[in-house]
């Protein structure tokens, strides 16, 4: 269901120029932004928070922070989608640990959306091809695997959260962790660079 | 630790779940550019992003797009392109039909019109920054790193929801949605509630006709000492005591 969603959407060159636009403020480019990227932020969100009126709300907060932040983004540098999606997490993770009660992680949050640090991604990241192999390697991994990865990405639990949720040890949960990312990173064929 | 000893932990802090100290080191090691964890930390977050994007697909309600264009000014396209400039053109065109018009009440009544439309720039051109400084006013609380944030209405069949931030320095923001429109002569107002105090008076606003509402009370304040923020129908002049029962409360 999402490859034509992804297929619909260009990646790549047109970024530079969008965050050009957006940079000059010009509303056009919001709607473009929206257009290429709306549909995955929402998806990501509503995964995370499952509530279609509460993910609305997030997303709209997403764009407004790109917004208001995309001065400090390096248009030749790419990585917008990227950063965008993790600005979406990051709402939704933030929206899920209040709702919960739980601390907020001040200092990680607001850290892992600087637009710098998306800078000189792959540019073709979110094609197609690329999230379609990311989904059959989510789905070879074995149940354990796979809700670590999970609950880690879209219920920003920690190991020790993961742990106590699951009701196994943490060294358990720590060890289905890195063979999850290790057969994912096997499986994508991404290395960690020497 | 050098950057041997952090390459097994990338993707763990790529995913928001390094522990301390491999962590703290790996921000050390980014804040001076590593040459080896910077890549390192990058190739990680391309996996955790293709994770995200790996997200069951999920179709937006068509308002969202409405929404998200407002932040930016454009709520219709053909509204933000009927900017003064080209306004001001539609307005000149009117004039100089005018002037080569031989029937005078004509004339004037496109003169008129056209005044009126200057008018109308005018007044649009005024409208959109006011919004545009209570945006900015929205994002500097919403870009506080330490900002207070708390949800109401969350999990109700019924709304109101929303949230509701607090920054000790830049002031209030509420965001609400699902809030019907004020009654004819009425509006939303505000309330800081003191810890042991009475509710002093935050503002008034309306909701927009989808139910959403941005609400911004500029300025310093007491956090600590904050025990809620409430919202309650008043007349339109506003009130400095609550009249009614709130419509909702957000106990921080």
């Amino acid at each position: 269901m999402l490859l034509p969603l992804l297929l619909a959407i260009e990646f790549g060159e047109g970024d530079a120029d969008l965050v050009r636009r957006l940079q000059r403020r010009d509303p056009r480019a919001m709607a473009e932004l929206y257009d290429r990227y709306g549909r995955l932020a929402y998806a990501l969100i509503l995964r995370v928070v499952r509530d279609g009126g509460i993910a609305e709300d997030l997303v709209q907060e997403t764009f407004l922070r790109v917004w208001n932040r995309v001065q400090g983004f390096d248009a030749e540098r790419g990585g917008l989608g990227p950063w965008l999606l993790a600005v979406a997490r990051n709402r939704a993770i933030d929206y899920l640990r209040s709702a919960a009660g739980r601390m907020r992680n001040a200092m990680e949050l607001p850290e892992t959306e600087h637009p710098a640090l998306f800078a000189d991604m792959e540019k073709e990241l979110l094609n197609s091809d690329r999230v379609r192999r990311v989904r059959v390697a989510l789905e070879k991994l074995s149940e354990n695997q796979r809700a670590v990865i999970e609950l880690a990405y879209f219920e920003g639990l920690s190991q020790a959260e993961m742990a106590e949720r699951m009701r196994q040890p943490l060294g358990t949960v720590k060890t289905w962790v890195r063979t999850a990312l290790k057969s994912l990173r096997d499986e994508l064929g991404t290395a960690v660079p020497a | 630790m050098n950057c041997d000893e952090l390459r097994d932990h990338y993707e763990l802090y790529a995913l928001g779940i390094a522990e301390e100290p491999e962590a703290g080191e790996i921000r050390a090691h980014l804040a001076r550019n590593c040459d080896t964890c910077v890549p390192g930390v990058r190739a990680a977050r391309e996996l955790t992003t293709l994770i995200g994007a790996a997200a069951p697909a999920a179709e937006p309600p068509a308002r969202l797009r409405k929404r998200v264009l407002a932040i930016a000014g454009a709520q219709t396209g053909s509204r933000w392109n009927w900017s003064p400039v080209w306004a001001a053109v539609a307005a000149g065109a009117l004039i100089a039909a005018v002037v080569f018009n031989v029937r005078a009440h004509r004339a004037a009544a496109q003169l008129e019109r056209a005044d009126a439309e200057l008018q109308r720039v005018r007044s649009d051109s005024v409208a959109q920054t006011r919004e545009l400084a209570r945006l900015n006013e929205a994002f500097a609380i919403l870009n506080q790193p330490n900002v207070k944030q708390v949800v109401f209405g969350g999990g109700a069949p019924q709304p109101p929801r929303g949230r509701v931030f607090l920054d000790p320095a830049r002031g209030v923001l509420l965001l609400a949605s699902n809030l019907p429109q004020a009654p004819a002569g009425k509006i939303y107002e505000m309330w800081v509630i003191p810890k042991g105090g009475k509710p002093v008076p935050a503002g008034l606003f309306q909701s927009a006709a989808d139910g959403t509402a941005i609400h911004v009370l500029p300025g310093a304040v007491d956090v600590a000492g904050t025990a809620a923020i409430a919202v309650t129908v008043e007349i339109a002049a506003g009130a400095q005591v609550p009249n009614l029962p709130p419509v909702f409360a957000a106990a921080l």
